[in-house]
């Protein structure tokens, strides 16, 4: 477990996660963009992938969707951690289809979150 | 046919013989002209017919006239048939006269004026002045679709019935008679009432049938004739039948156009009033049961309208809204204890779930940003070595997250629903306090479970409860401003099987004695930026709760409110 991918559109949560993340030794890319991000999902090979679900171009289901190209349901399901604000039951229930781990915005305690996207 | 034609007139060059069919010449026997000889041979030379309601004249060389069925009509083609007879030249007579009709006929109902000699002319004026007759007798728009069926071409139609739309409402009216006697009523959804109008504006032919309009219902079956009307303020289709299934003739169809736009500025003229009565009507339904007592004085004539809830009793020092209206009314609203929290609950409402819809876009908006600024702060703290900078940076963070705790809080409190969960009153107590921490920084809270149970739970909307006691709170904090000691407020929680007592006490000046009893008053205030409305919310809010809110007097220095709720 090394290299890691951060989709993201607001800059501060972004850039704050990236450092937090290298300071543990890993390795980082970001993208604000849902489409950018797909092109890295194809071209790059990363362990993790944590994807923020209201993205300006695209929703982060959308970048999920296009990873299948590339990626089994297992593997969707053991590399993408998803990233919400708005919980609803619909997202959940979408969430809960590809199997994949879900982090609620803003996190109640940071050590947990990133203990929870790094394992 | 030429040749039975030339013997006929041979044999009959004196006086002209006409064959009227039975119900014709019961309908009309009173009134034929003497000069004329009738016969029951229906192989005369002339023969005159009922037919689809109309007059179907057949003339010796087989061709045929038709005239709507009435008596005016009859007697100009007698009178006709016998002034040409006369002049013994019916060999071009007869071409002549259908010539002439036709042309009487074109000129009668394309609304050219006729010349005086004209036989038919009559029928024209009679029906002008039976529209007009009816318009001035009629003061509804019913009684004139009554007595539009008097009209003499419609006496034997059976429905005359109207649908008016009256713009940005959202249903139309339909109204009128059917079986000639019957009163009928109804409402019909915009949407139906614009596609019906539409097909008959874009008829060319203004003859329907009630078939081609299933979902309207319309209370007959068959044929129909239509004419829409549109105006600034309504769009109107009127519409007759006569309950058959025949299609109507030209005649009809121009002679009932004609007929309804003559009609027009009556109808606009009882639709205006008909609706400005109801709008009159309903502005005094209104005023009637205004949930405060009321009086409007006509200035001029010193006149009076008192409401339902005016009591005799009530003096000049209980109004405490006065306006005047255009020099000419006065209204004054006065107050009534009962009574008064019924006029500001809609206005509460409307304002609460305005809040709420801020609230929740405030809550959108604000929430990841304040994330970002979270970890970013939470990043620095970690990356920074000096004590004096990780403590900036902690501070920062703490600072961030009351944000997102009272946005979260702002907006489950706005929630407008009030869903009612078992919630305890300590959570309630905190809650407020949080809320109202601007205006109560400096002041020392001092909470007492008087039974020494700090788990009391009730089951009552929570959005009411924290409404009450953050004004409560507020209310104190202000009254505490200027002094100079320790600031307290003192929240005591005392409770029964039946009831929790939330007493609110504060260490400030207290309530004189002389305004006491104006405390729940709406617009009561002592505040420079109150609007005097709080007390007389927390009021309503506790009553609708099954509570009460009351304001205890001590000798003690302070204020004491107690609010009174309903256990569970």
């Amino acid at each position: 477990m090394k290299n890691i991918l951060i989709i993201e559109d607001e800059i501060l949560i972004q850039q704050s996660l990236m450092k937090l993340f290298e300071r543990r030794g890993f390795t980082v890319d970001v993208s604000a963009s849902g489409k950018l991000a797909i092109d890295y999902i194809l071209n790059k090979n990363y362990d993790r992938i944590i994807c923020d679900l209201m993205l300006q171009d695209i929703s982060g289901f959308d970048v999920i969707e296009e990873s299948k190209k590339k990626f089994s349901a297992a593997e969707i399901s053991s590399k993408f951690v998803i990233m919400t604000a708005y919980n609803s039951p619909q997202v959940l229930s979408r969430a809960n289809a590809y199997q994949c781990k879900l982090l609620n915005k803003p996190f109640d305690n940071l050590e947990e979150a990133l203990r929870i996207m790094t394992e | 046919m030429e040749n039975q034609f030339y013997t006929s007139h041979k044999e009959n060059s004196e006086q002209l013989v006409i064959y009227l069919d039975p119900e014709v010449k019961a309908d009309f026997s009173q009134s034929l002209p003497k000069n004329v000889t009738y016969t029951d041979n229906e192989k005369a030379k002339i023969a005159i017919h009922k037919k689809a309601n109309r007059l179907w004249t057949v003339f010796p060389d087989g061709s045929h006239c038709d005239f709507p069925y009435y008596q005016k009509n009859l007697l100009s083609i007698i009178q006709g048939l016998s002034a040409q007879s006369e002049k013994s030249d019916l060999s071009h007579s007869f071409d002549n006269f259908i010539k002439t009709a036709e042309l009487t006929e074109k000129k009668l109902f394309s609304g050219a004026s006729l010349s005086p000699e004209d036989n038919v002319k009559d029928l024209w004026d009679e029906i002008i002045k039976k529209v007009n007759f009816i318009s001035s007798q009629s003061q509804s728009l019913r009684s004139l679709m009554e007595k539009l069926l008097e009209v003499p071409f419609l006496q034997n139609f059976q429905s005359s019935i109207v649908l008016i739309h009256l713009k940005g409402t959202t249903r139309a009216e339909l109204l009128g008679t059917v079986w000639r006697s019957e009163k009928i009523q109804g409402l019909i959804e915009v949407k139906e009432f614009n596609s019906f109008f539409n097909s008959i504006k874009k008829s060319k032919i203004k003859s329907f049938s009630s078939d081609s309009f299933p979902s309207l219902e319309l209370p007959f079956n068959g044929s129909f004739l239509a004419k829409e009307v549109i105006s600034r303020k309504y769009s109107l289709i009127a519409l007759v039948s006569r309950h058959d299934f025949l299609s109507y003739s030209k005649d009809e169809i121009d002679l009932f156009e004609t007929c309804i736009s003559l009609l027009q500025p009556h109808f606009e003229r009882l639709i205006d009033q008909e609706y400005s009565d109801k709008r009159v009507s309903e502005l005094r339904v209104c005023l009637k049961d205004f949930p405060l007592p009321l009086r409007i004085t006509d200035n001029s004539t010193g006149t009076y309208f008192l409401n339902d809830l005016f009591q005799s009793d009530l003096q000049e020092k209980d109004i405490f809204f006065n306006k005047k209206v255009n020099k000419s009314f006065t209204i004054d609203l006065y107050d009534s204890d009962e009574l008064r929290h019924y006029a500001f609950d809609l206005f509460h409402f409307q304002r609460i779930s305005l809040l709420g819809e801020l609230l929740n876009t405030l809550r959108h908006e604000l929430s990841n940003p304040l994330f970002g600024l979270k970890l970013g702060s939470q990043l620095f703290s970690l990356m920074e070595t000096s004590k004096d900078n990780k403590d900036l940076m902690s501070e920062i963070e703490k600072n961030i997250t009351r944000c997102q705790a009272i946005i979260e809080n702002f907006s489950n409190l706005y929630q407008v629903e009030t869903e009612t969960k078992p919630v305890t009153i300590k959570k309630v107590i905190d809650e407020s306090i949080t809320l109202s921490k601007s205006e109560s920084r400096e002041v020392r809270k001092s909470i007492h479970f008087l039974s020494g149970c700090d788990d009391i739970k009730v089951e009552l909307p929570m959005i009411f409860m924290v409404q009450i006691l953050f004004n409560l709170i507020v209310n104190a904090s202000q009254s505490l401003k200027g002094i100079s000691t320790q600031k307290i407020i003192t929240i005591n929680i005392d409770s029964s099987d039946k009831f929790v007592c939330i007493d609110v006490l504060d260490n400030g000046p207290g309530i004189p004695l002389e305004r006491q009893s104006e405390l729940f008053k709406p617009f009561f205030t002592t505040k420079s930026q109150g609007t005097g409305l709080g007390l007389v919310l927390s009021r309503n809010l506790a009553l609708k709760m099954g509570g009460n809110l009351e304001y205890l007097p001590s000798d003690q220095k302070g204020a004491h409110f107690r609010l009174t709720l309903p256990r569970p």
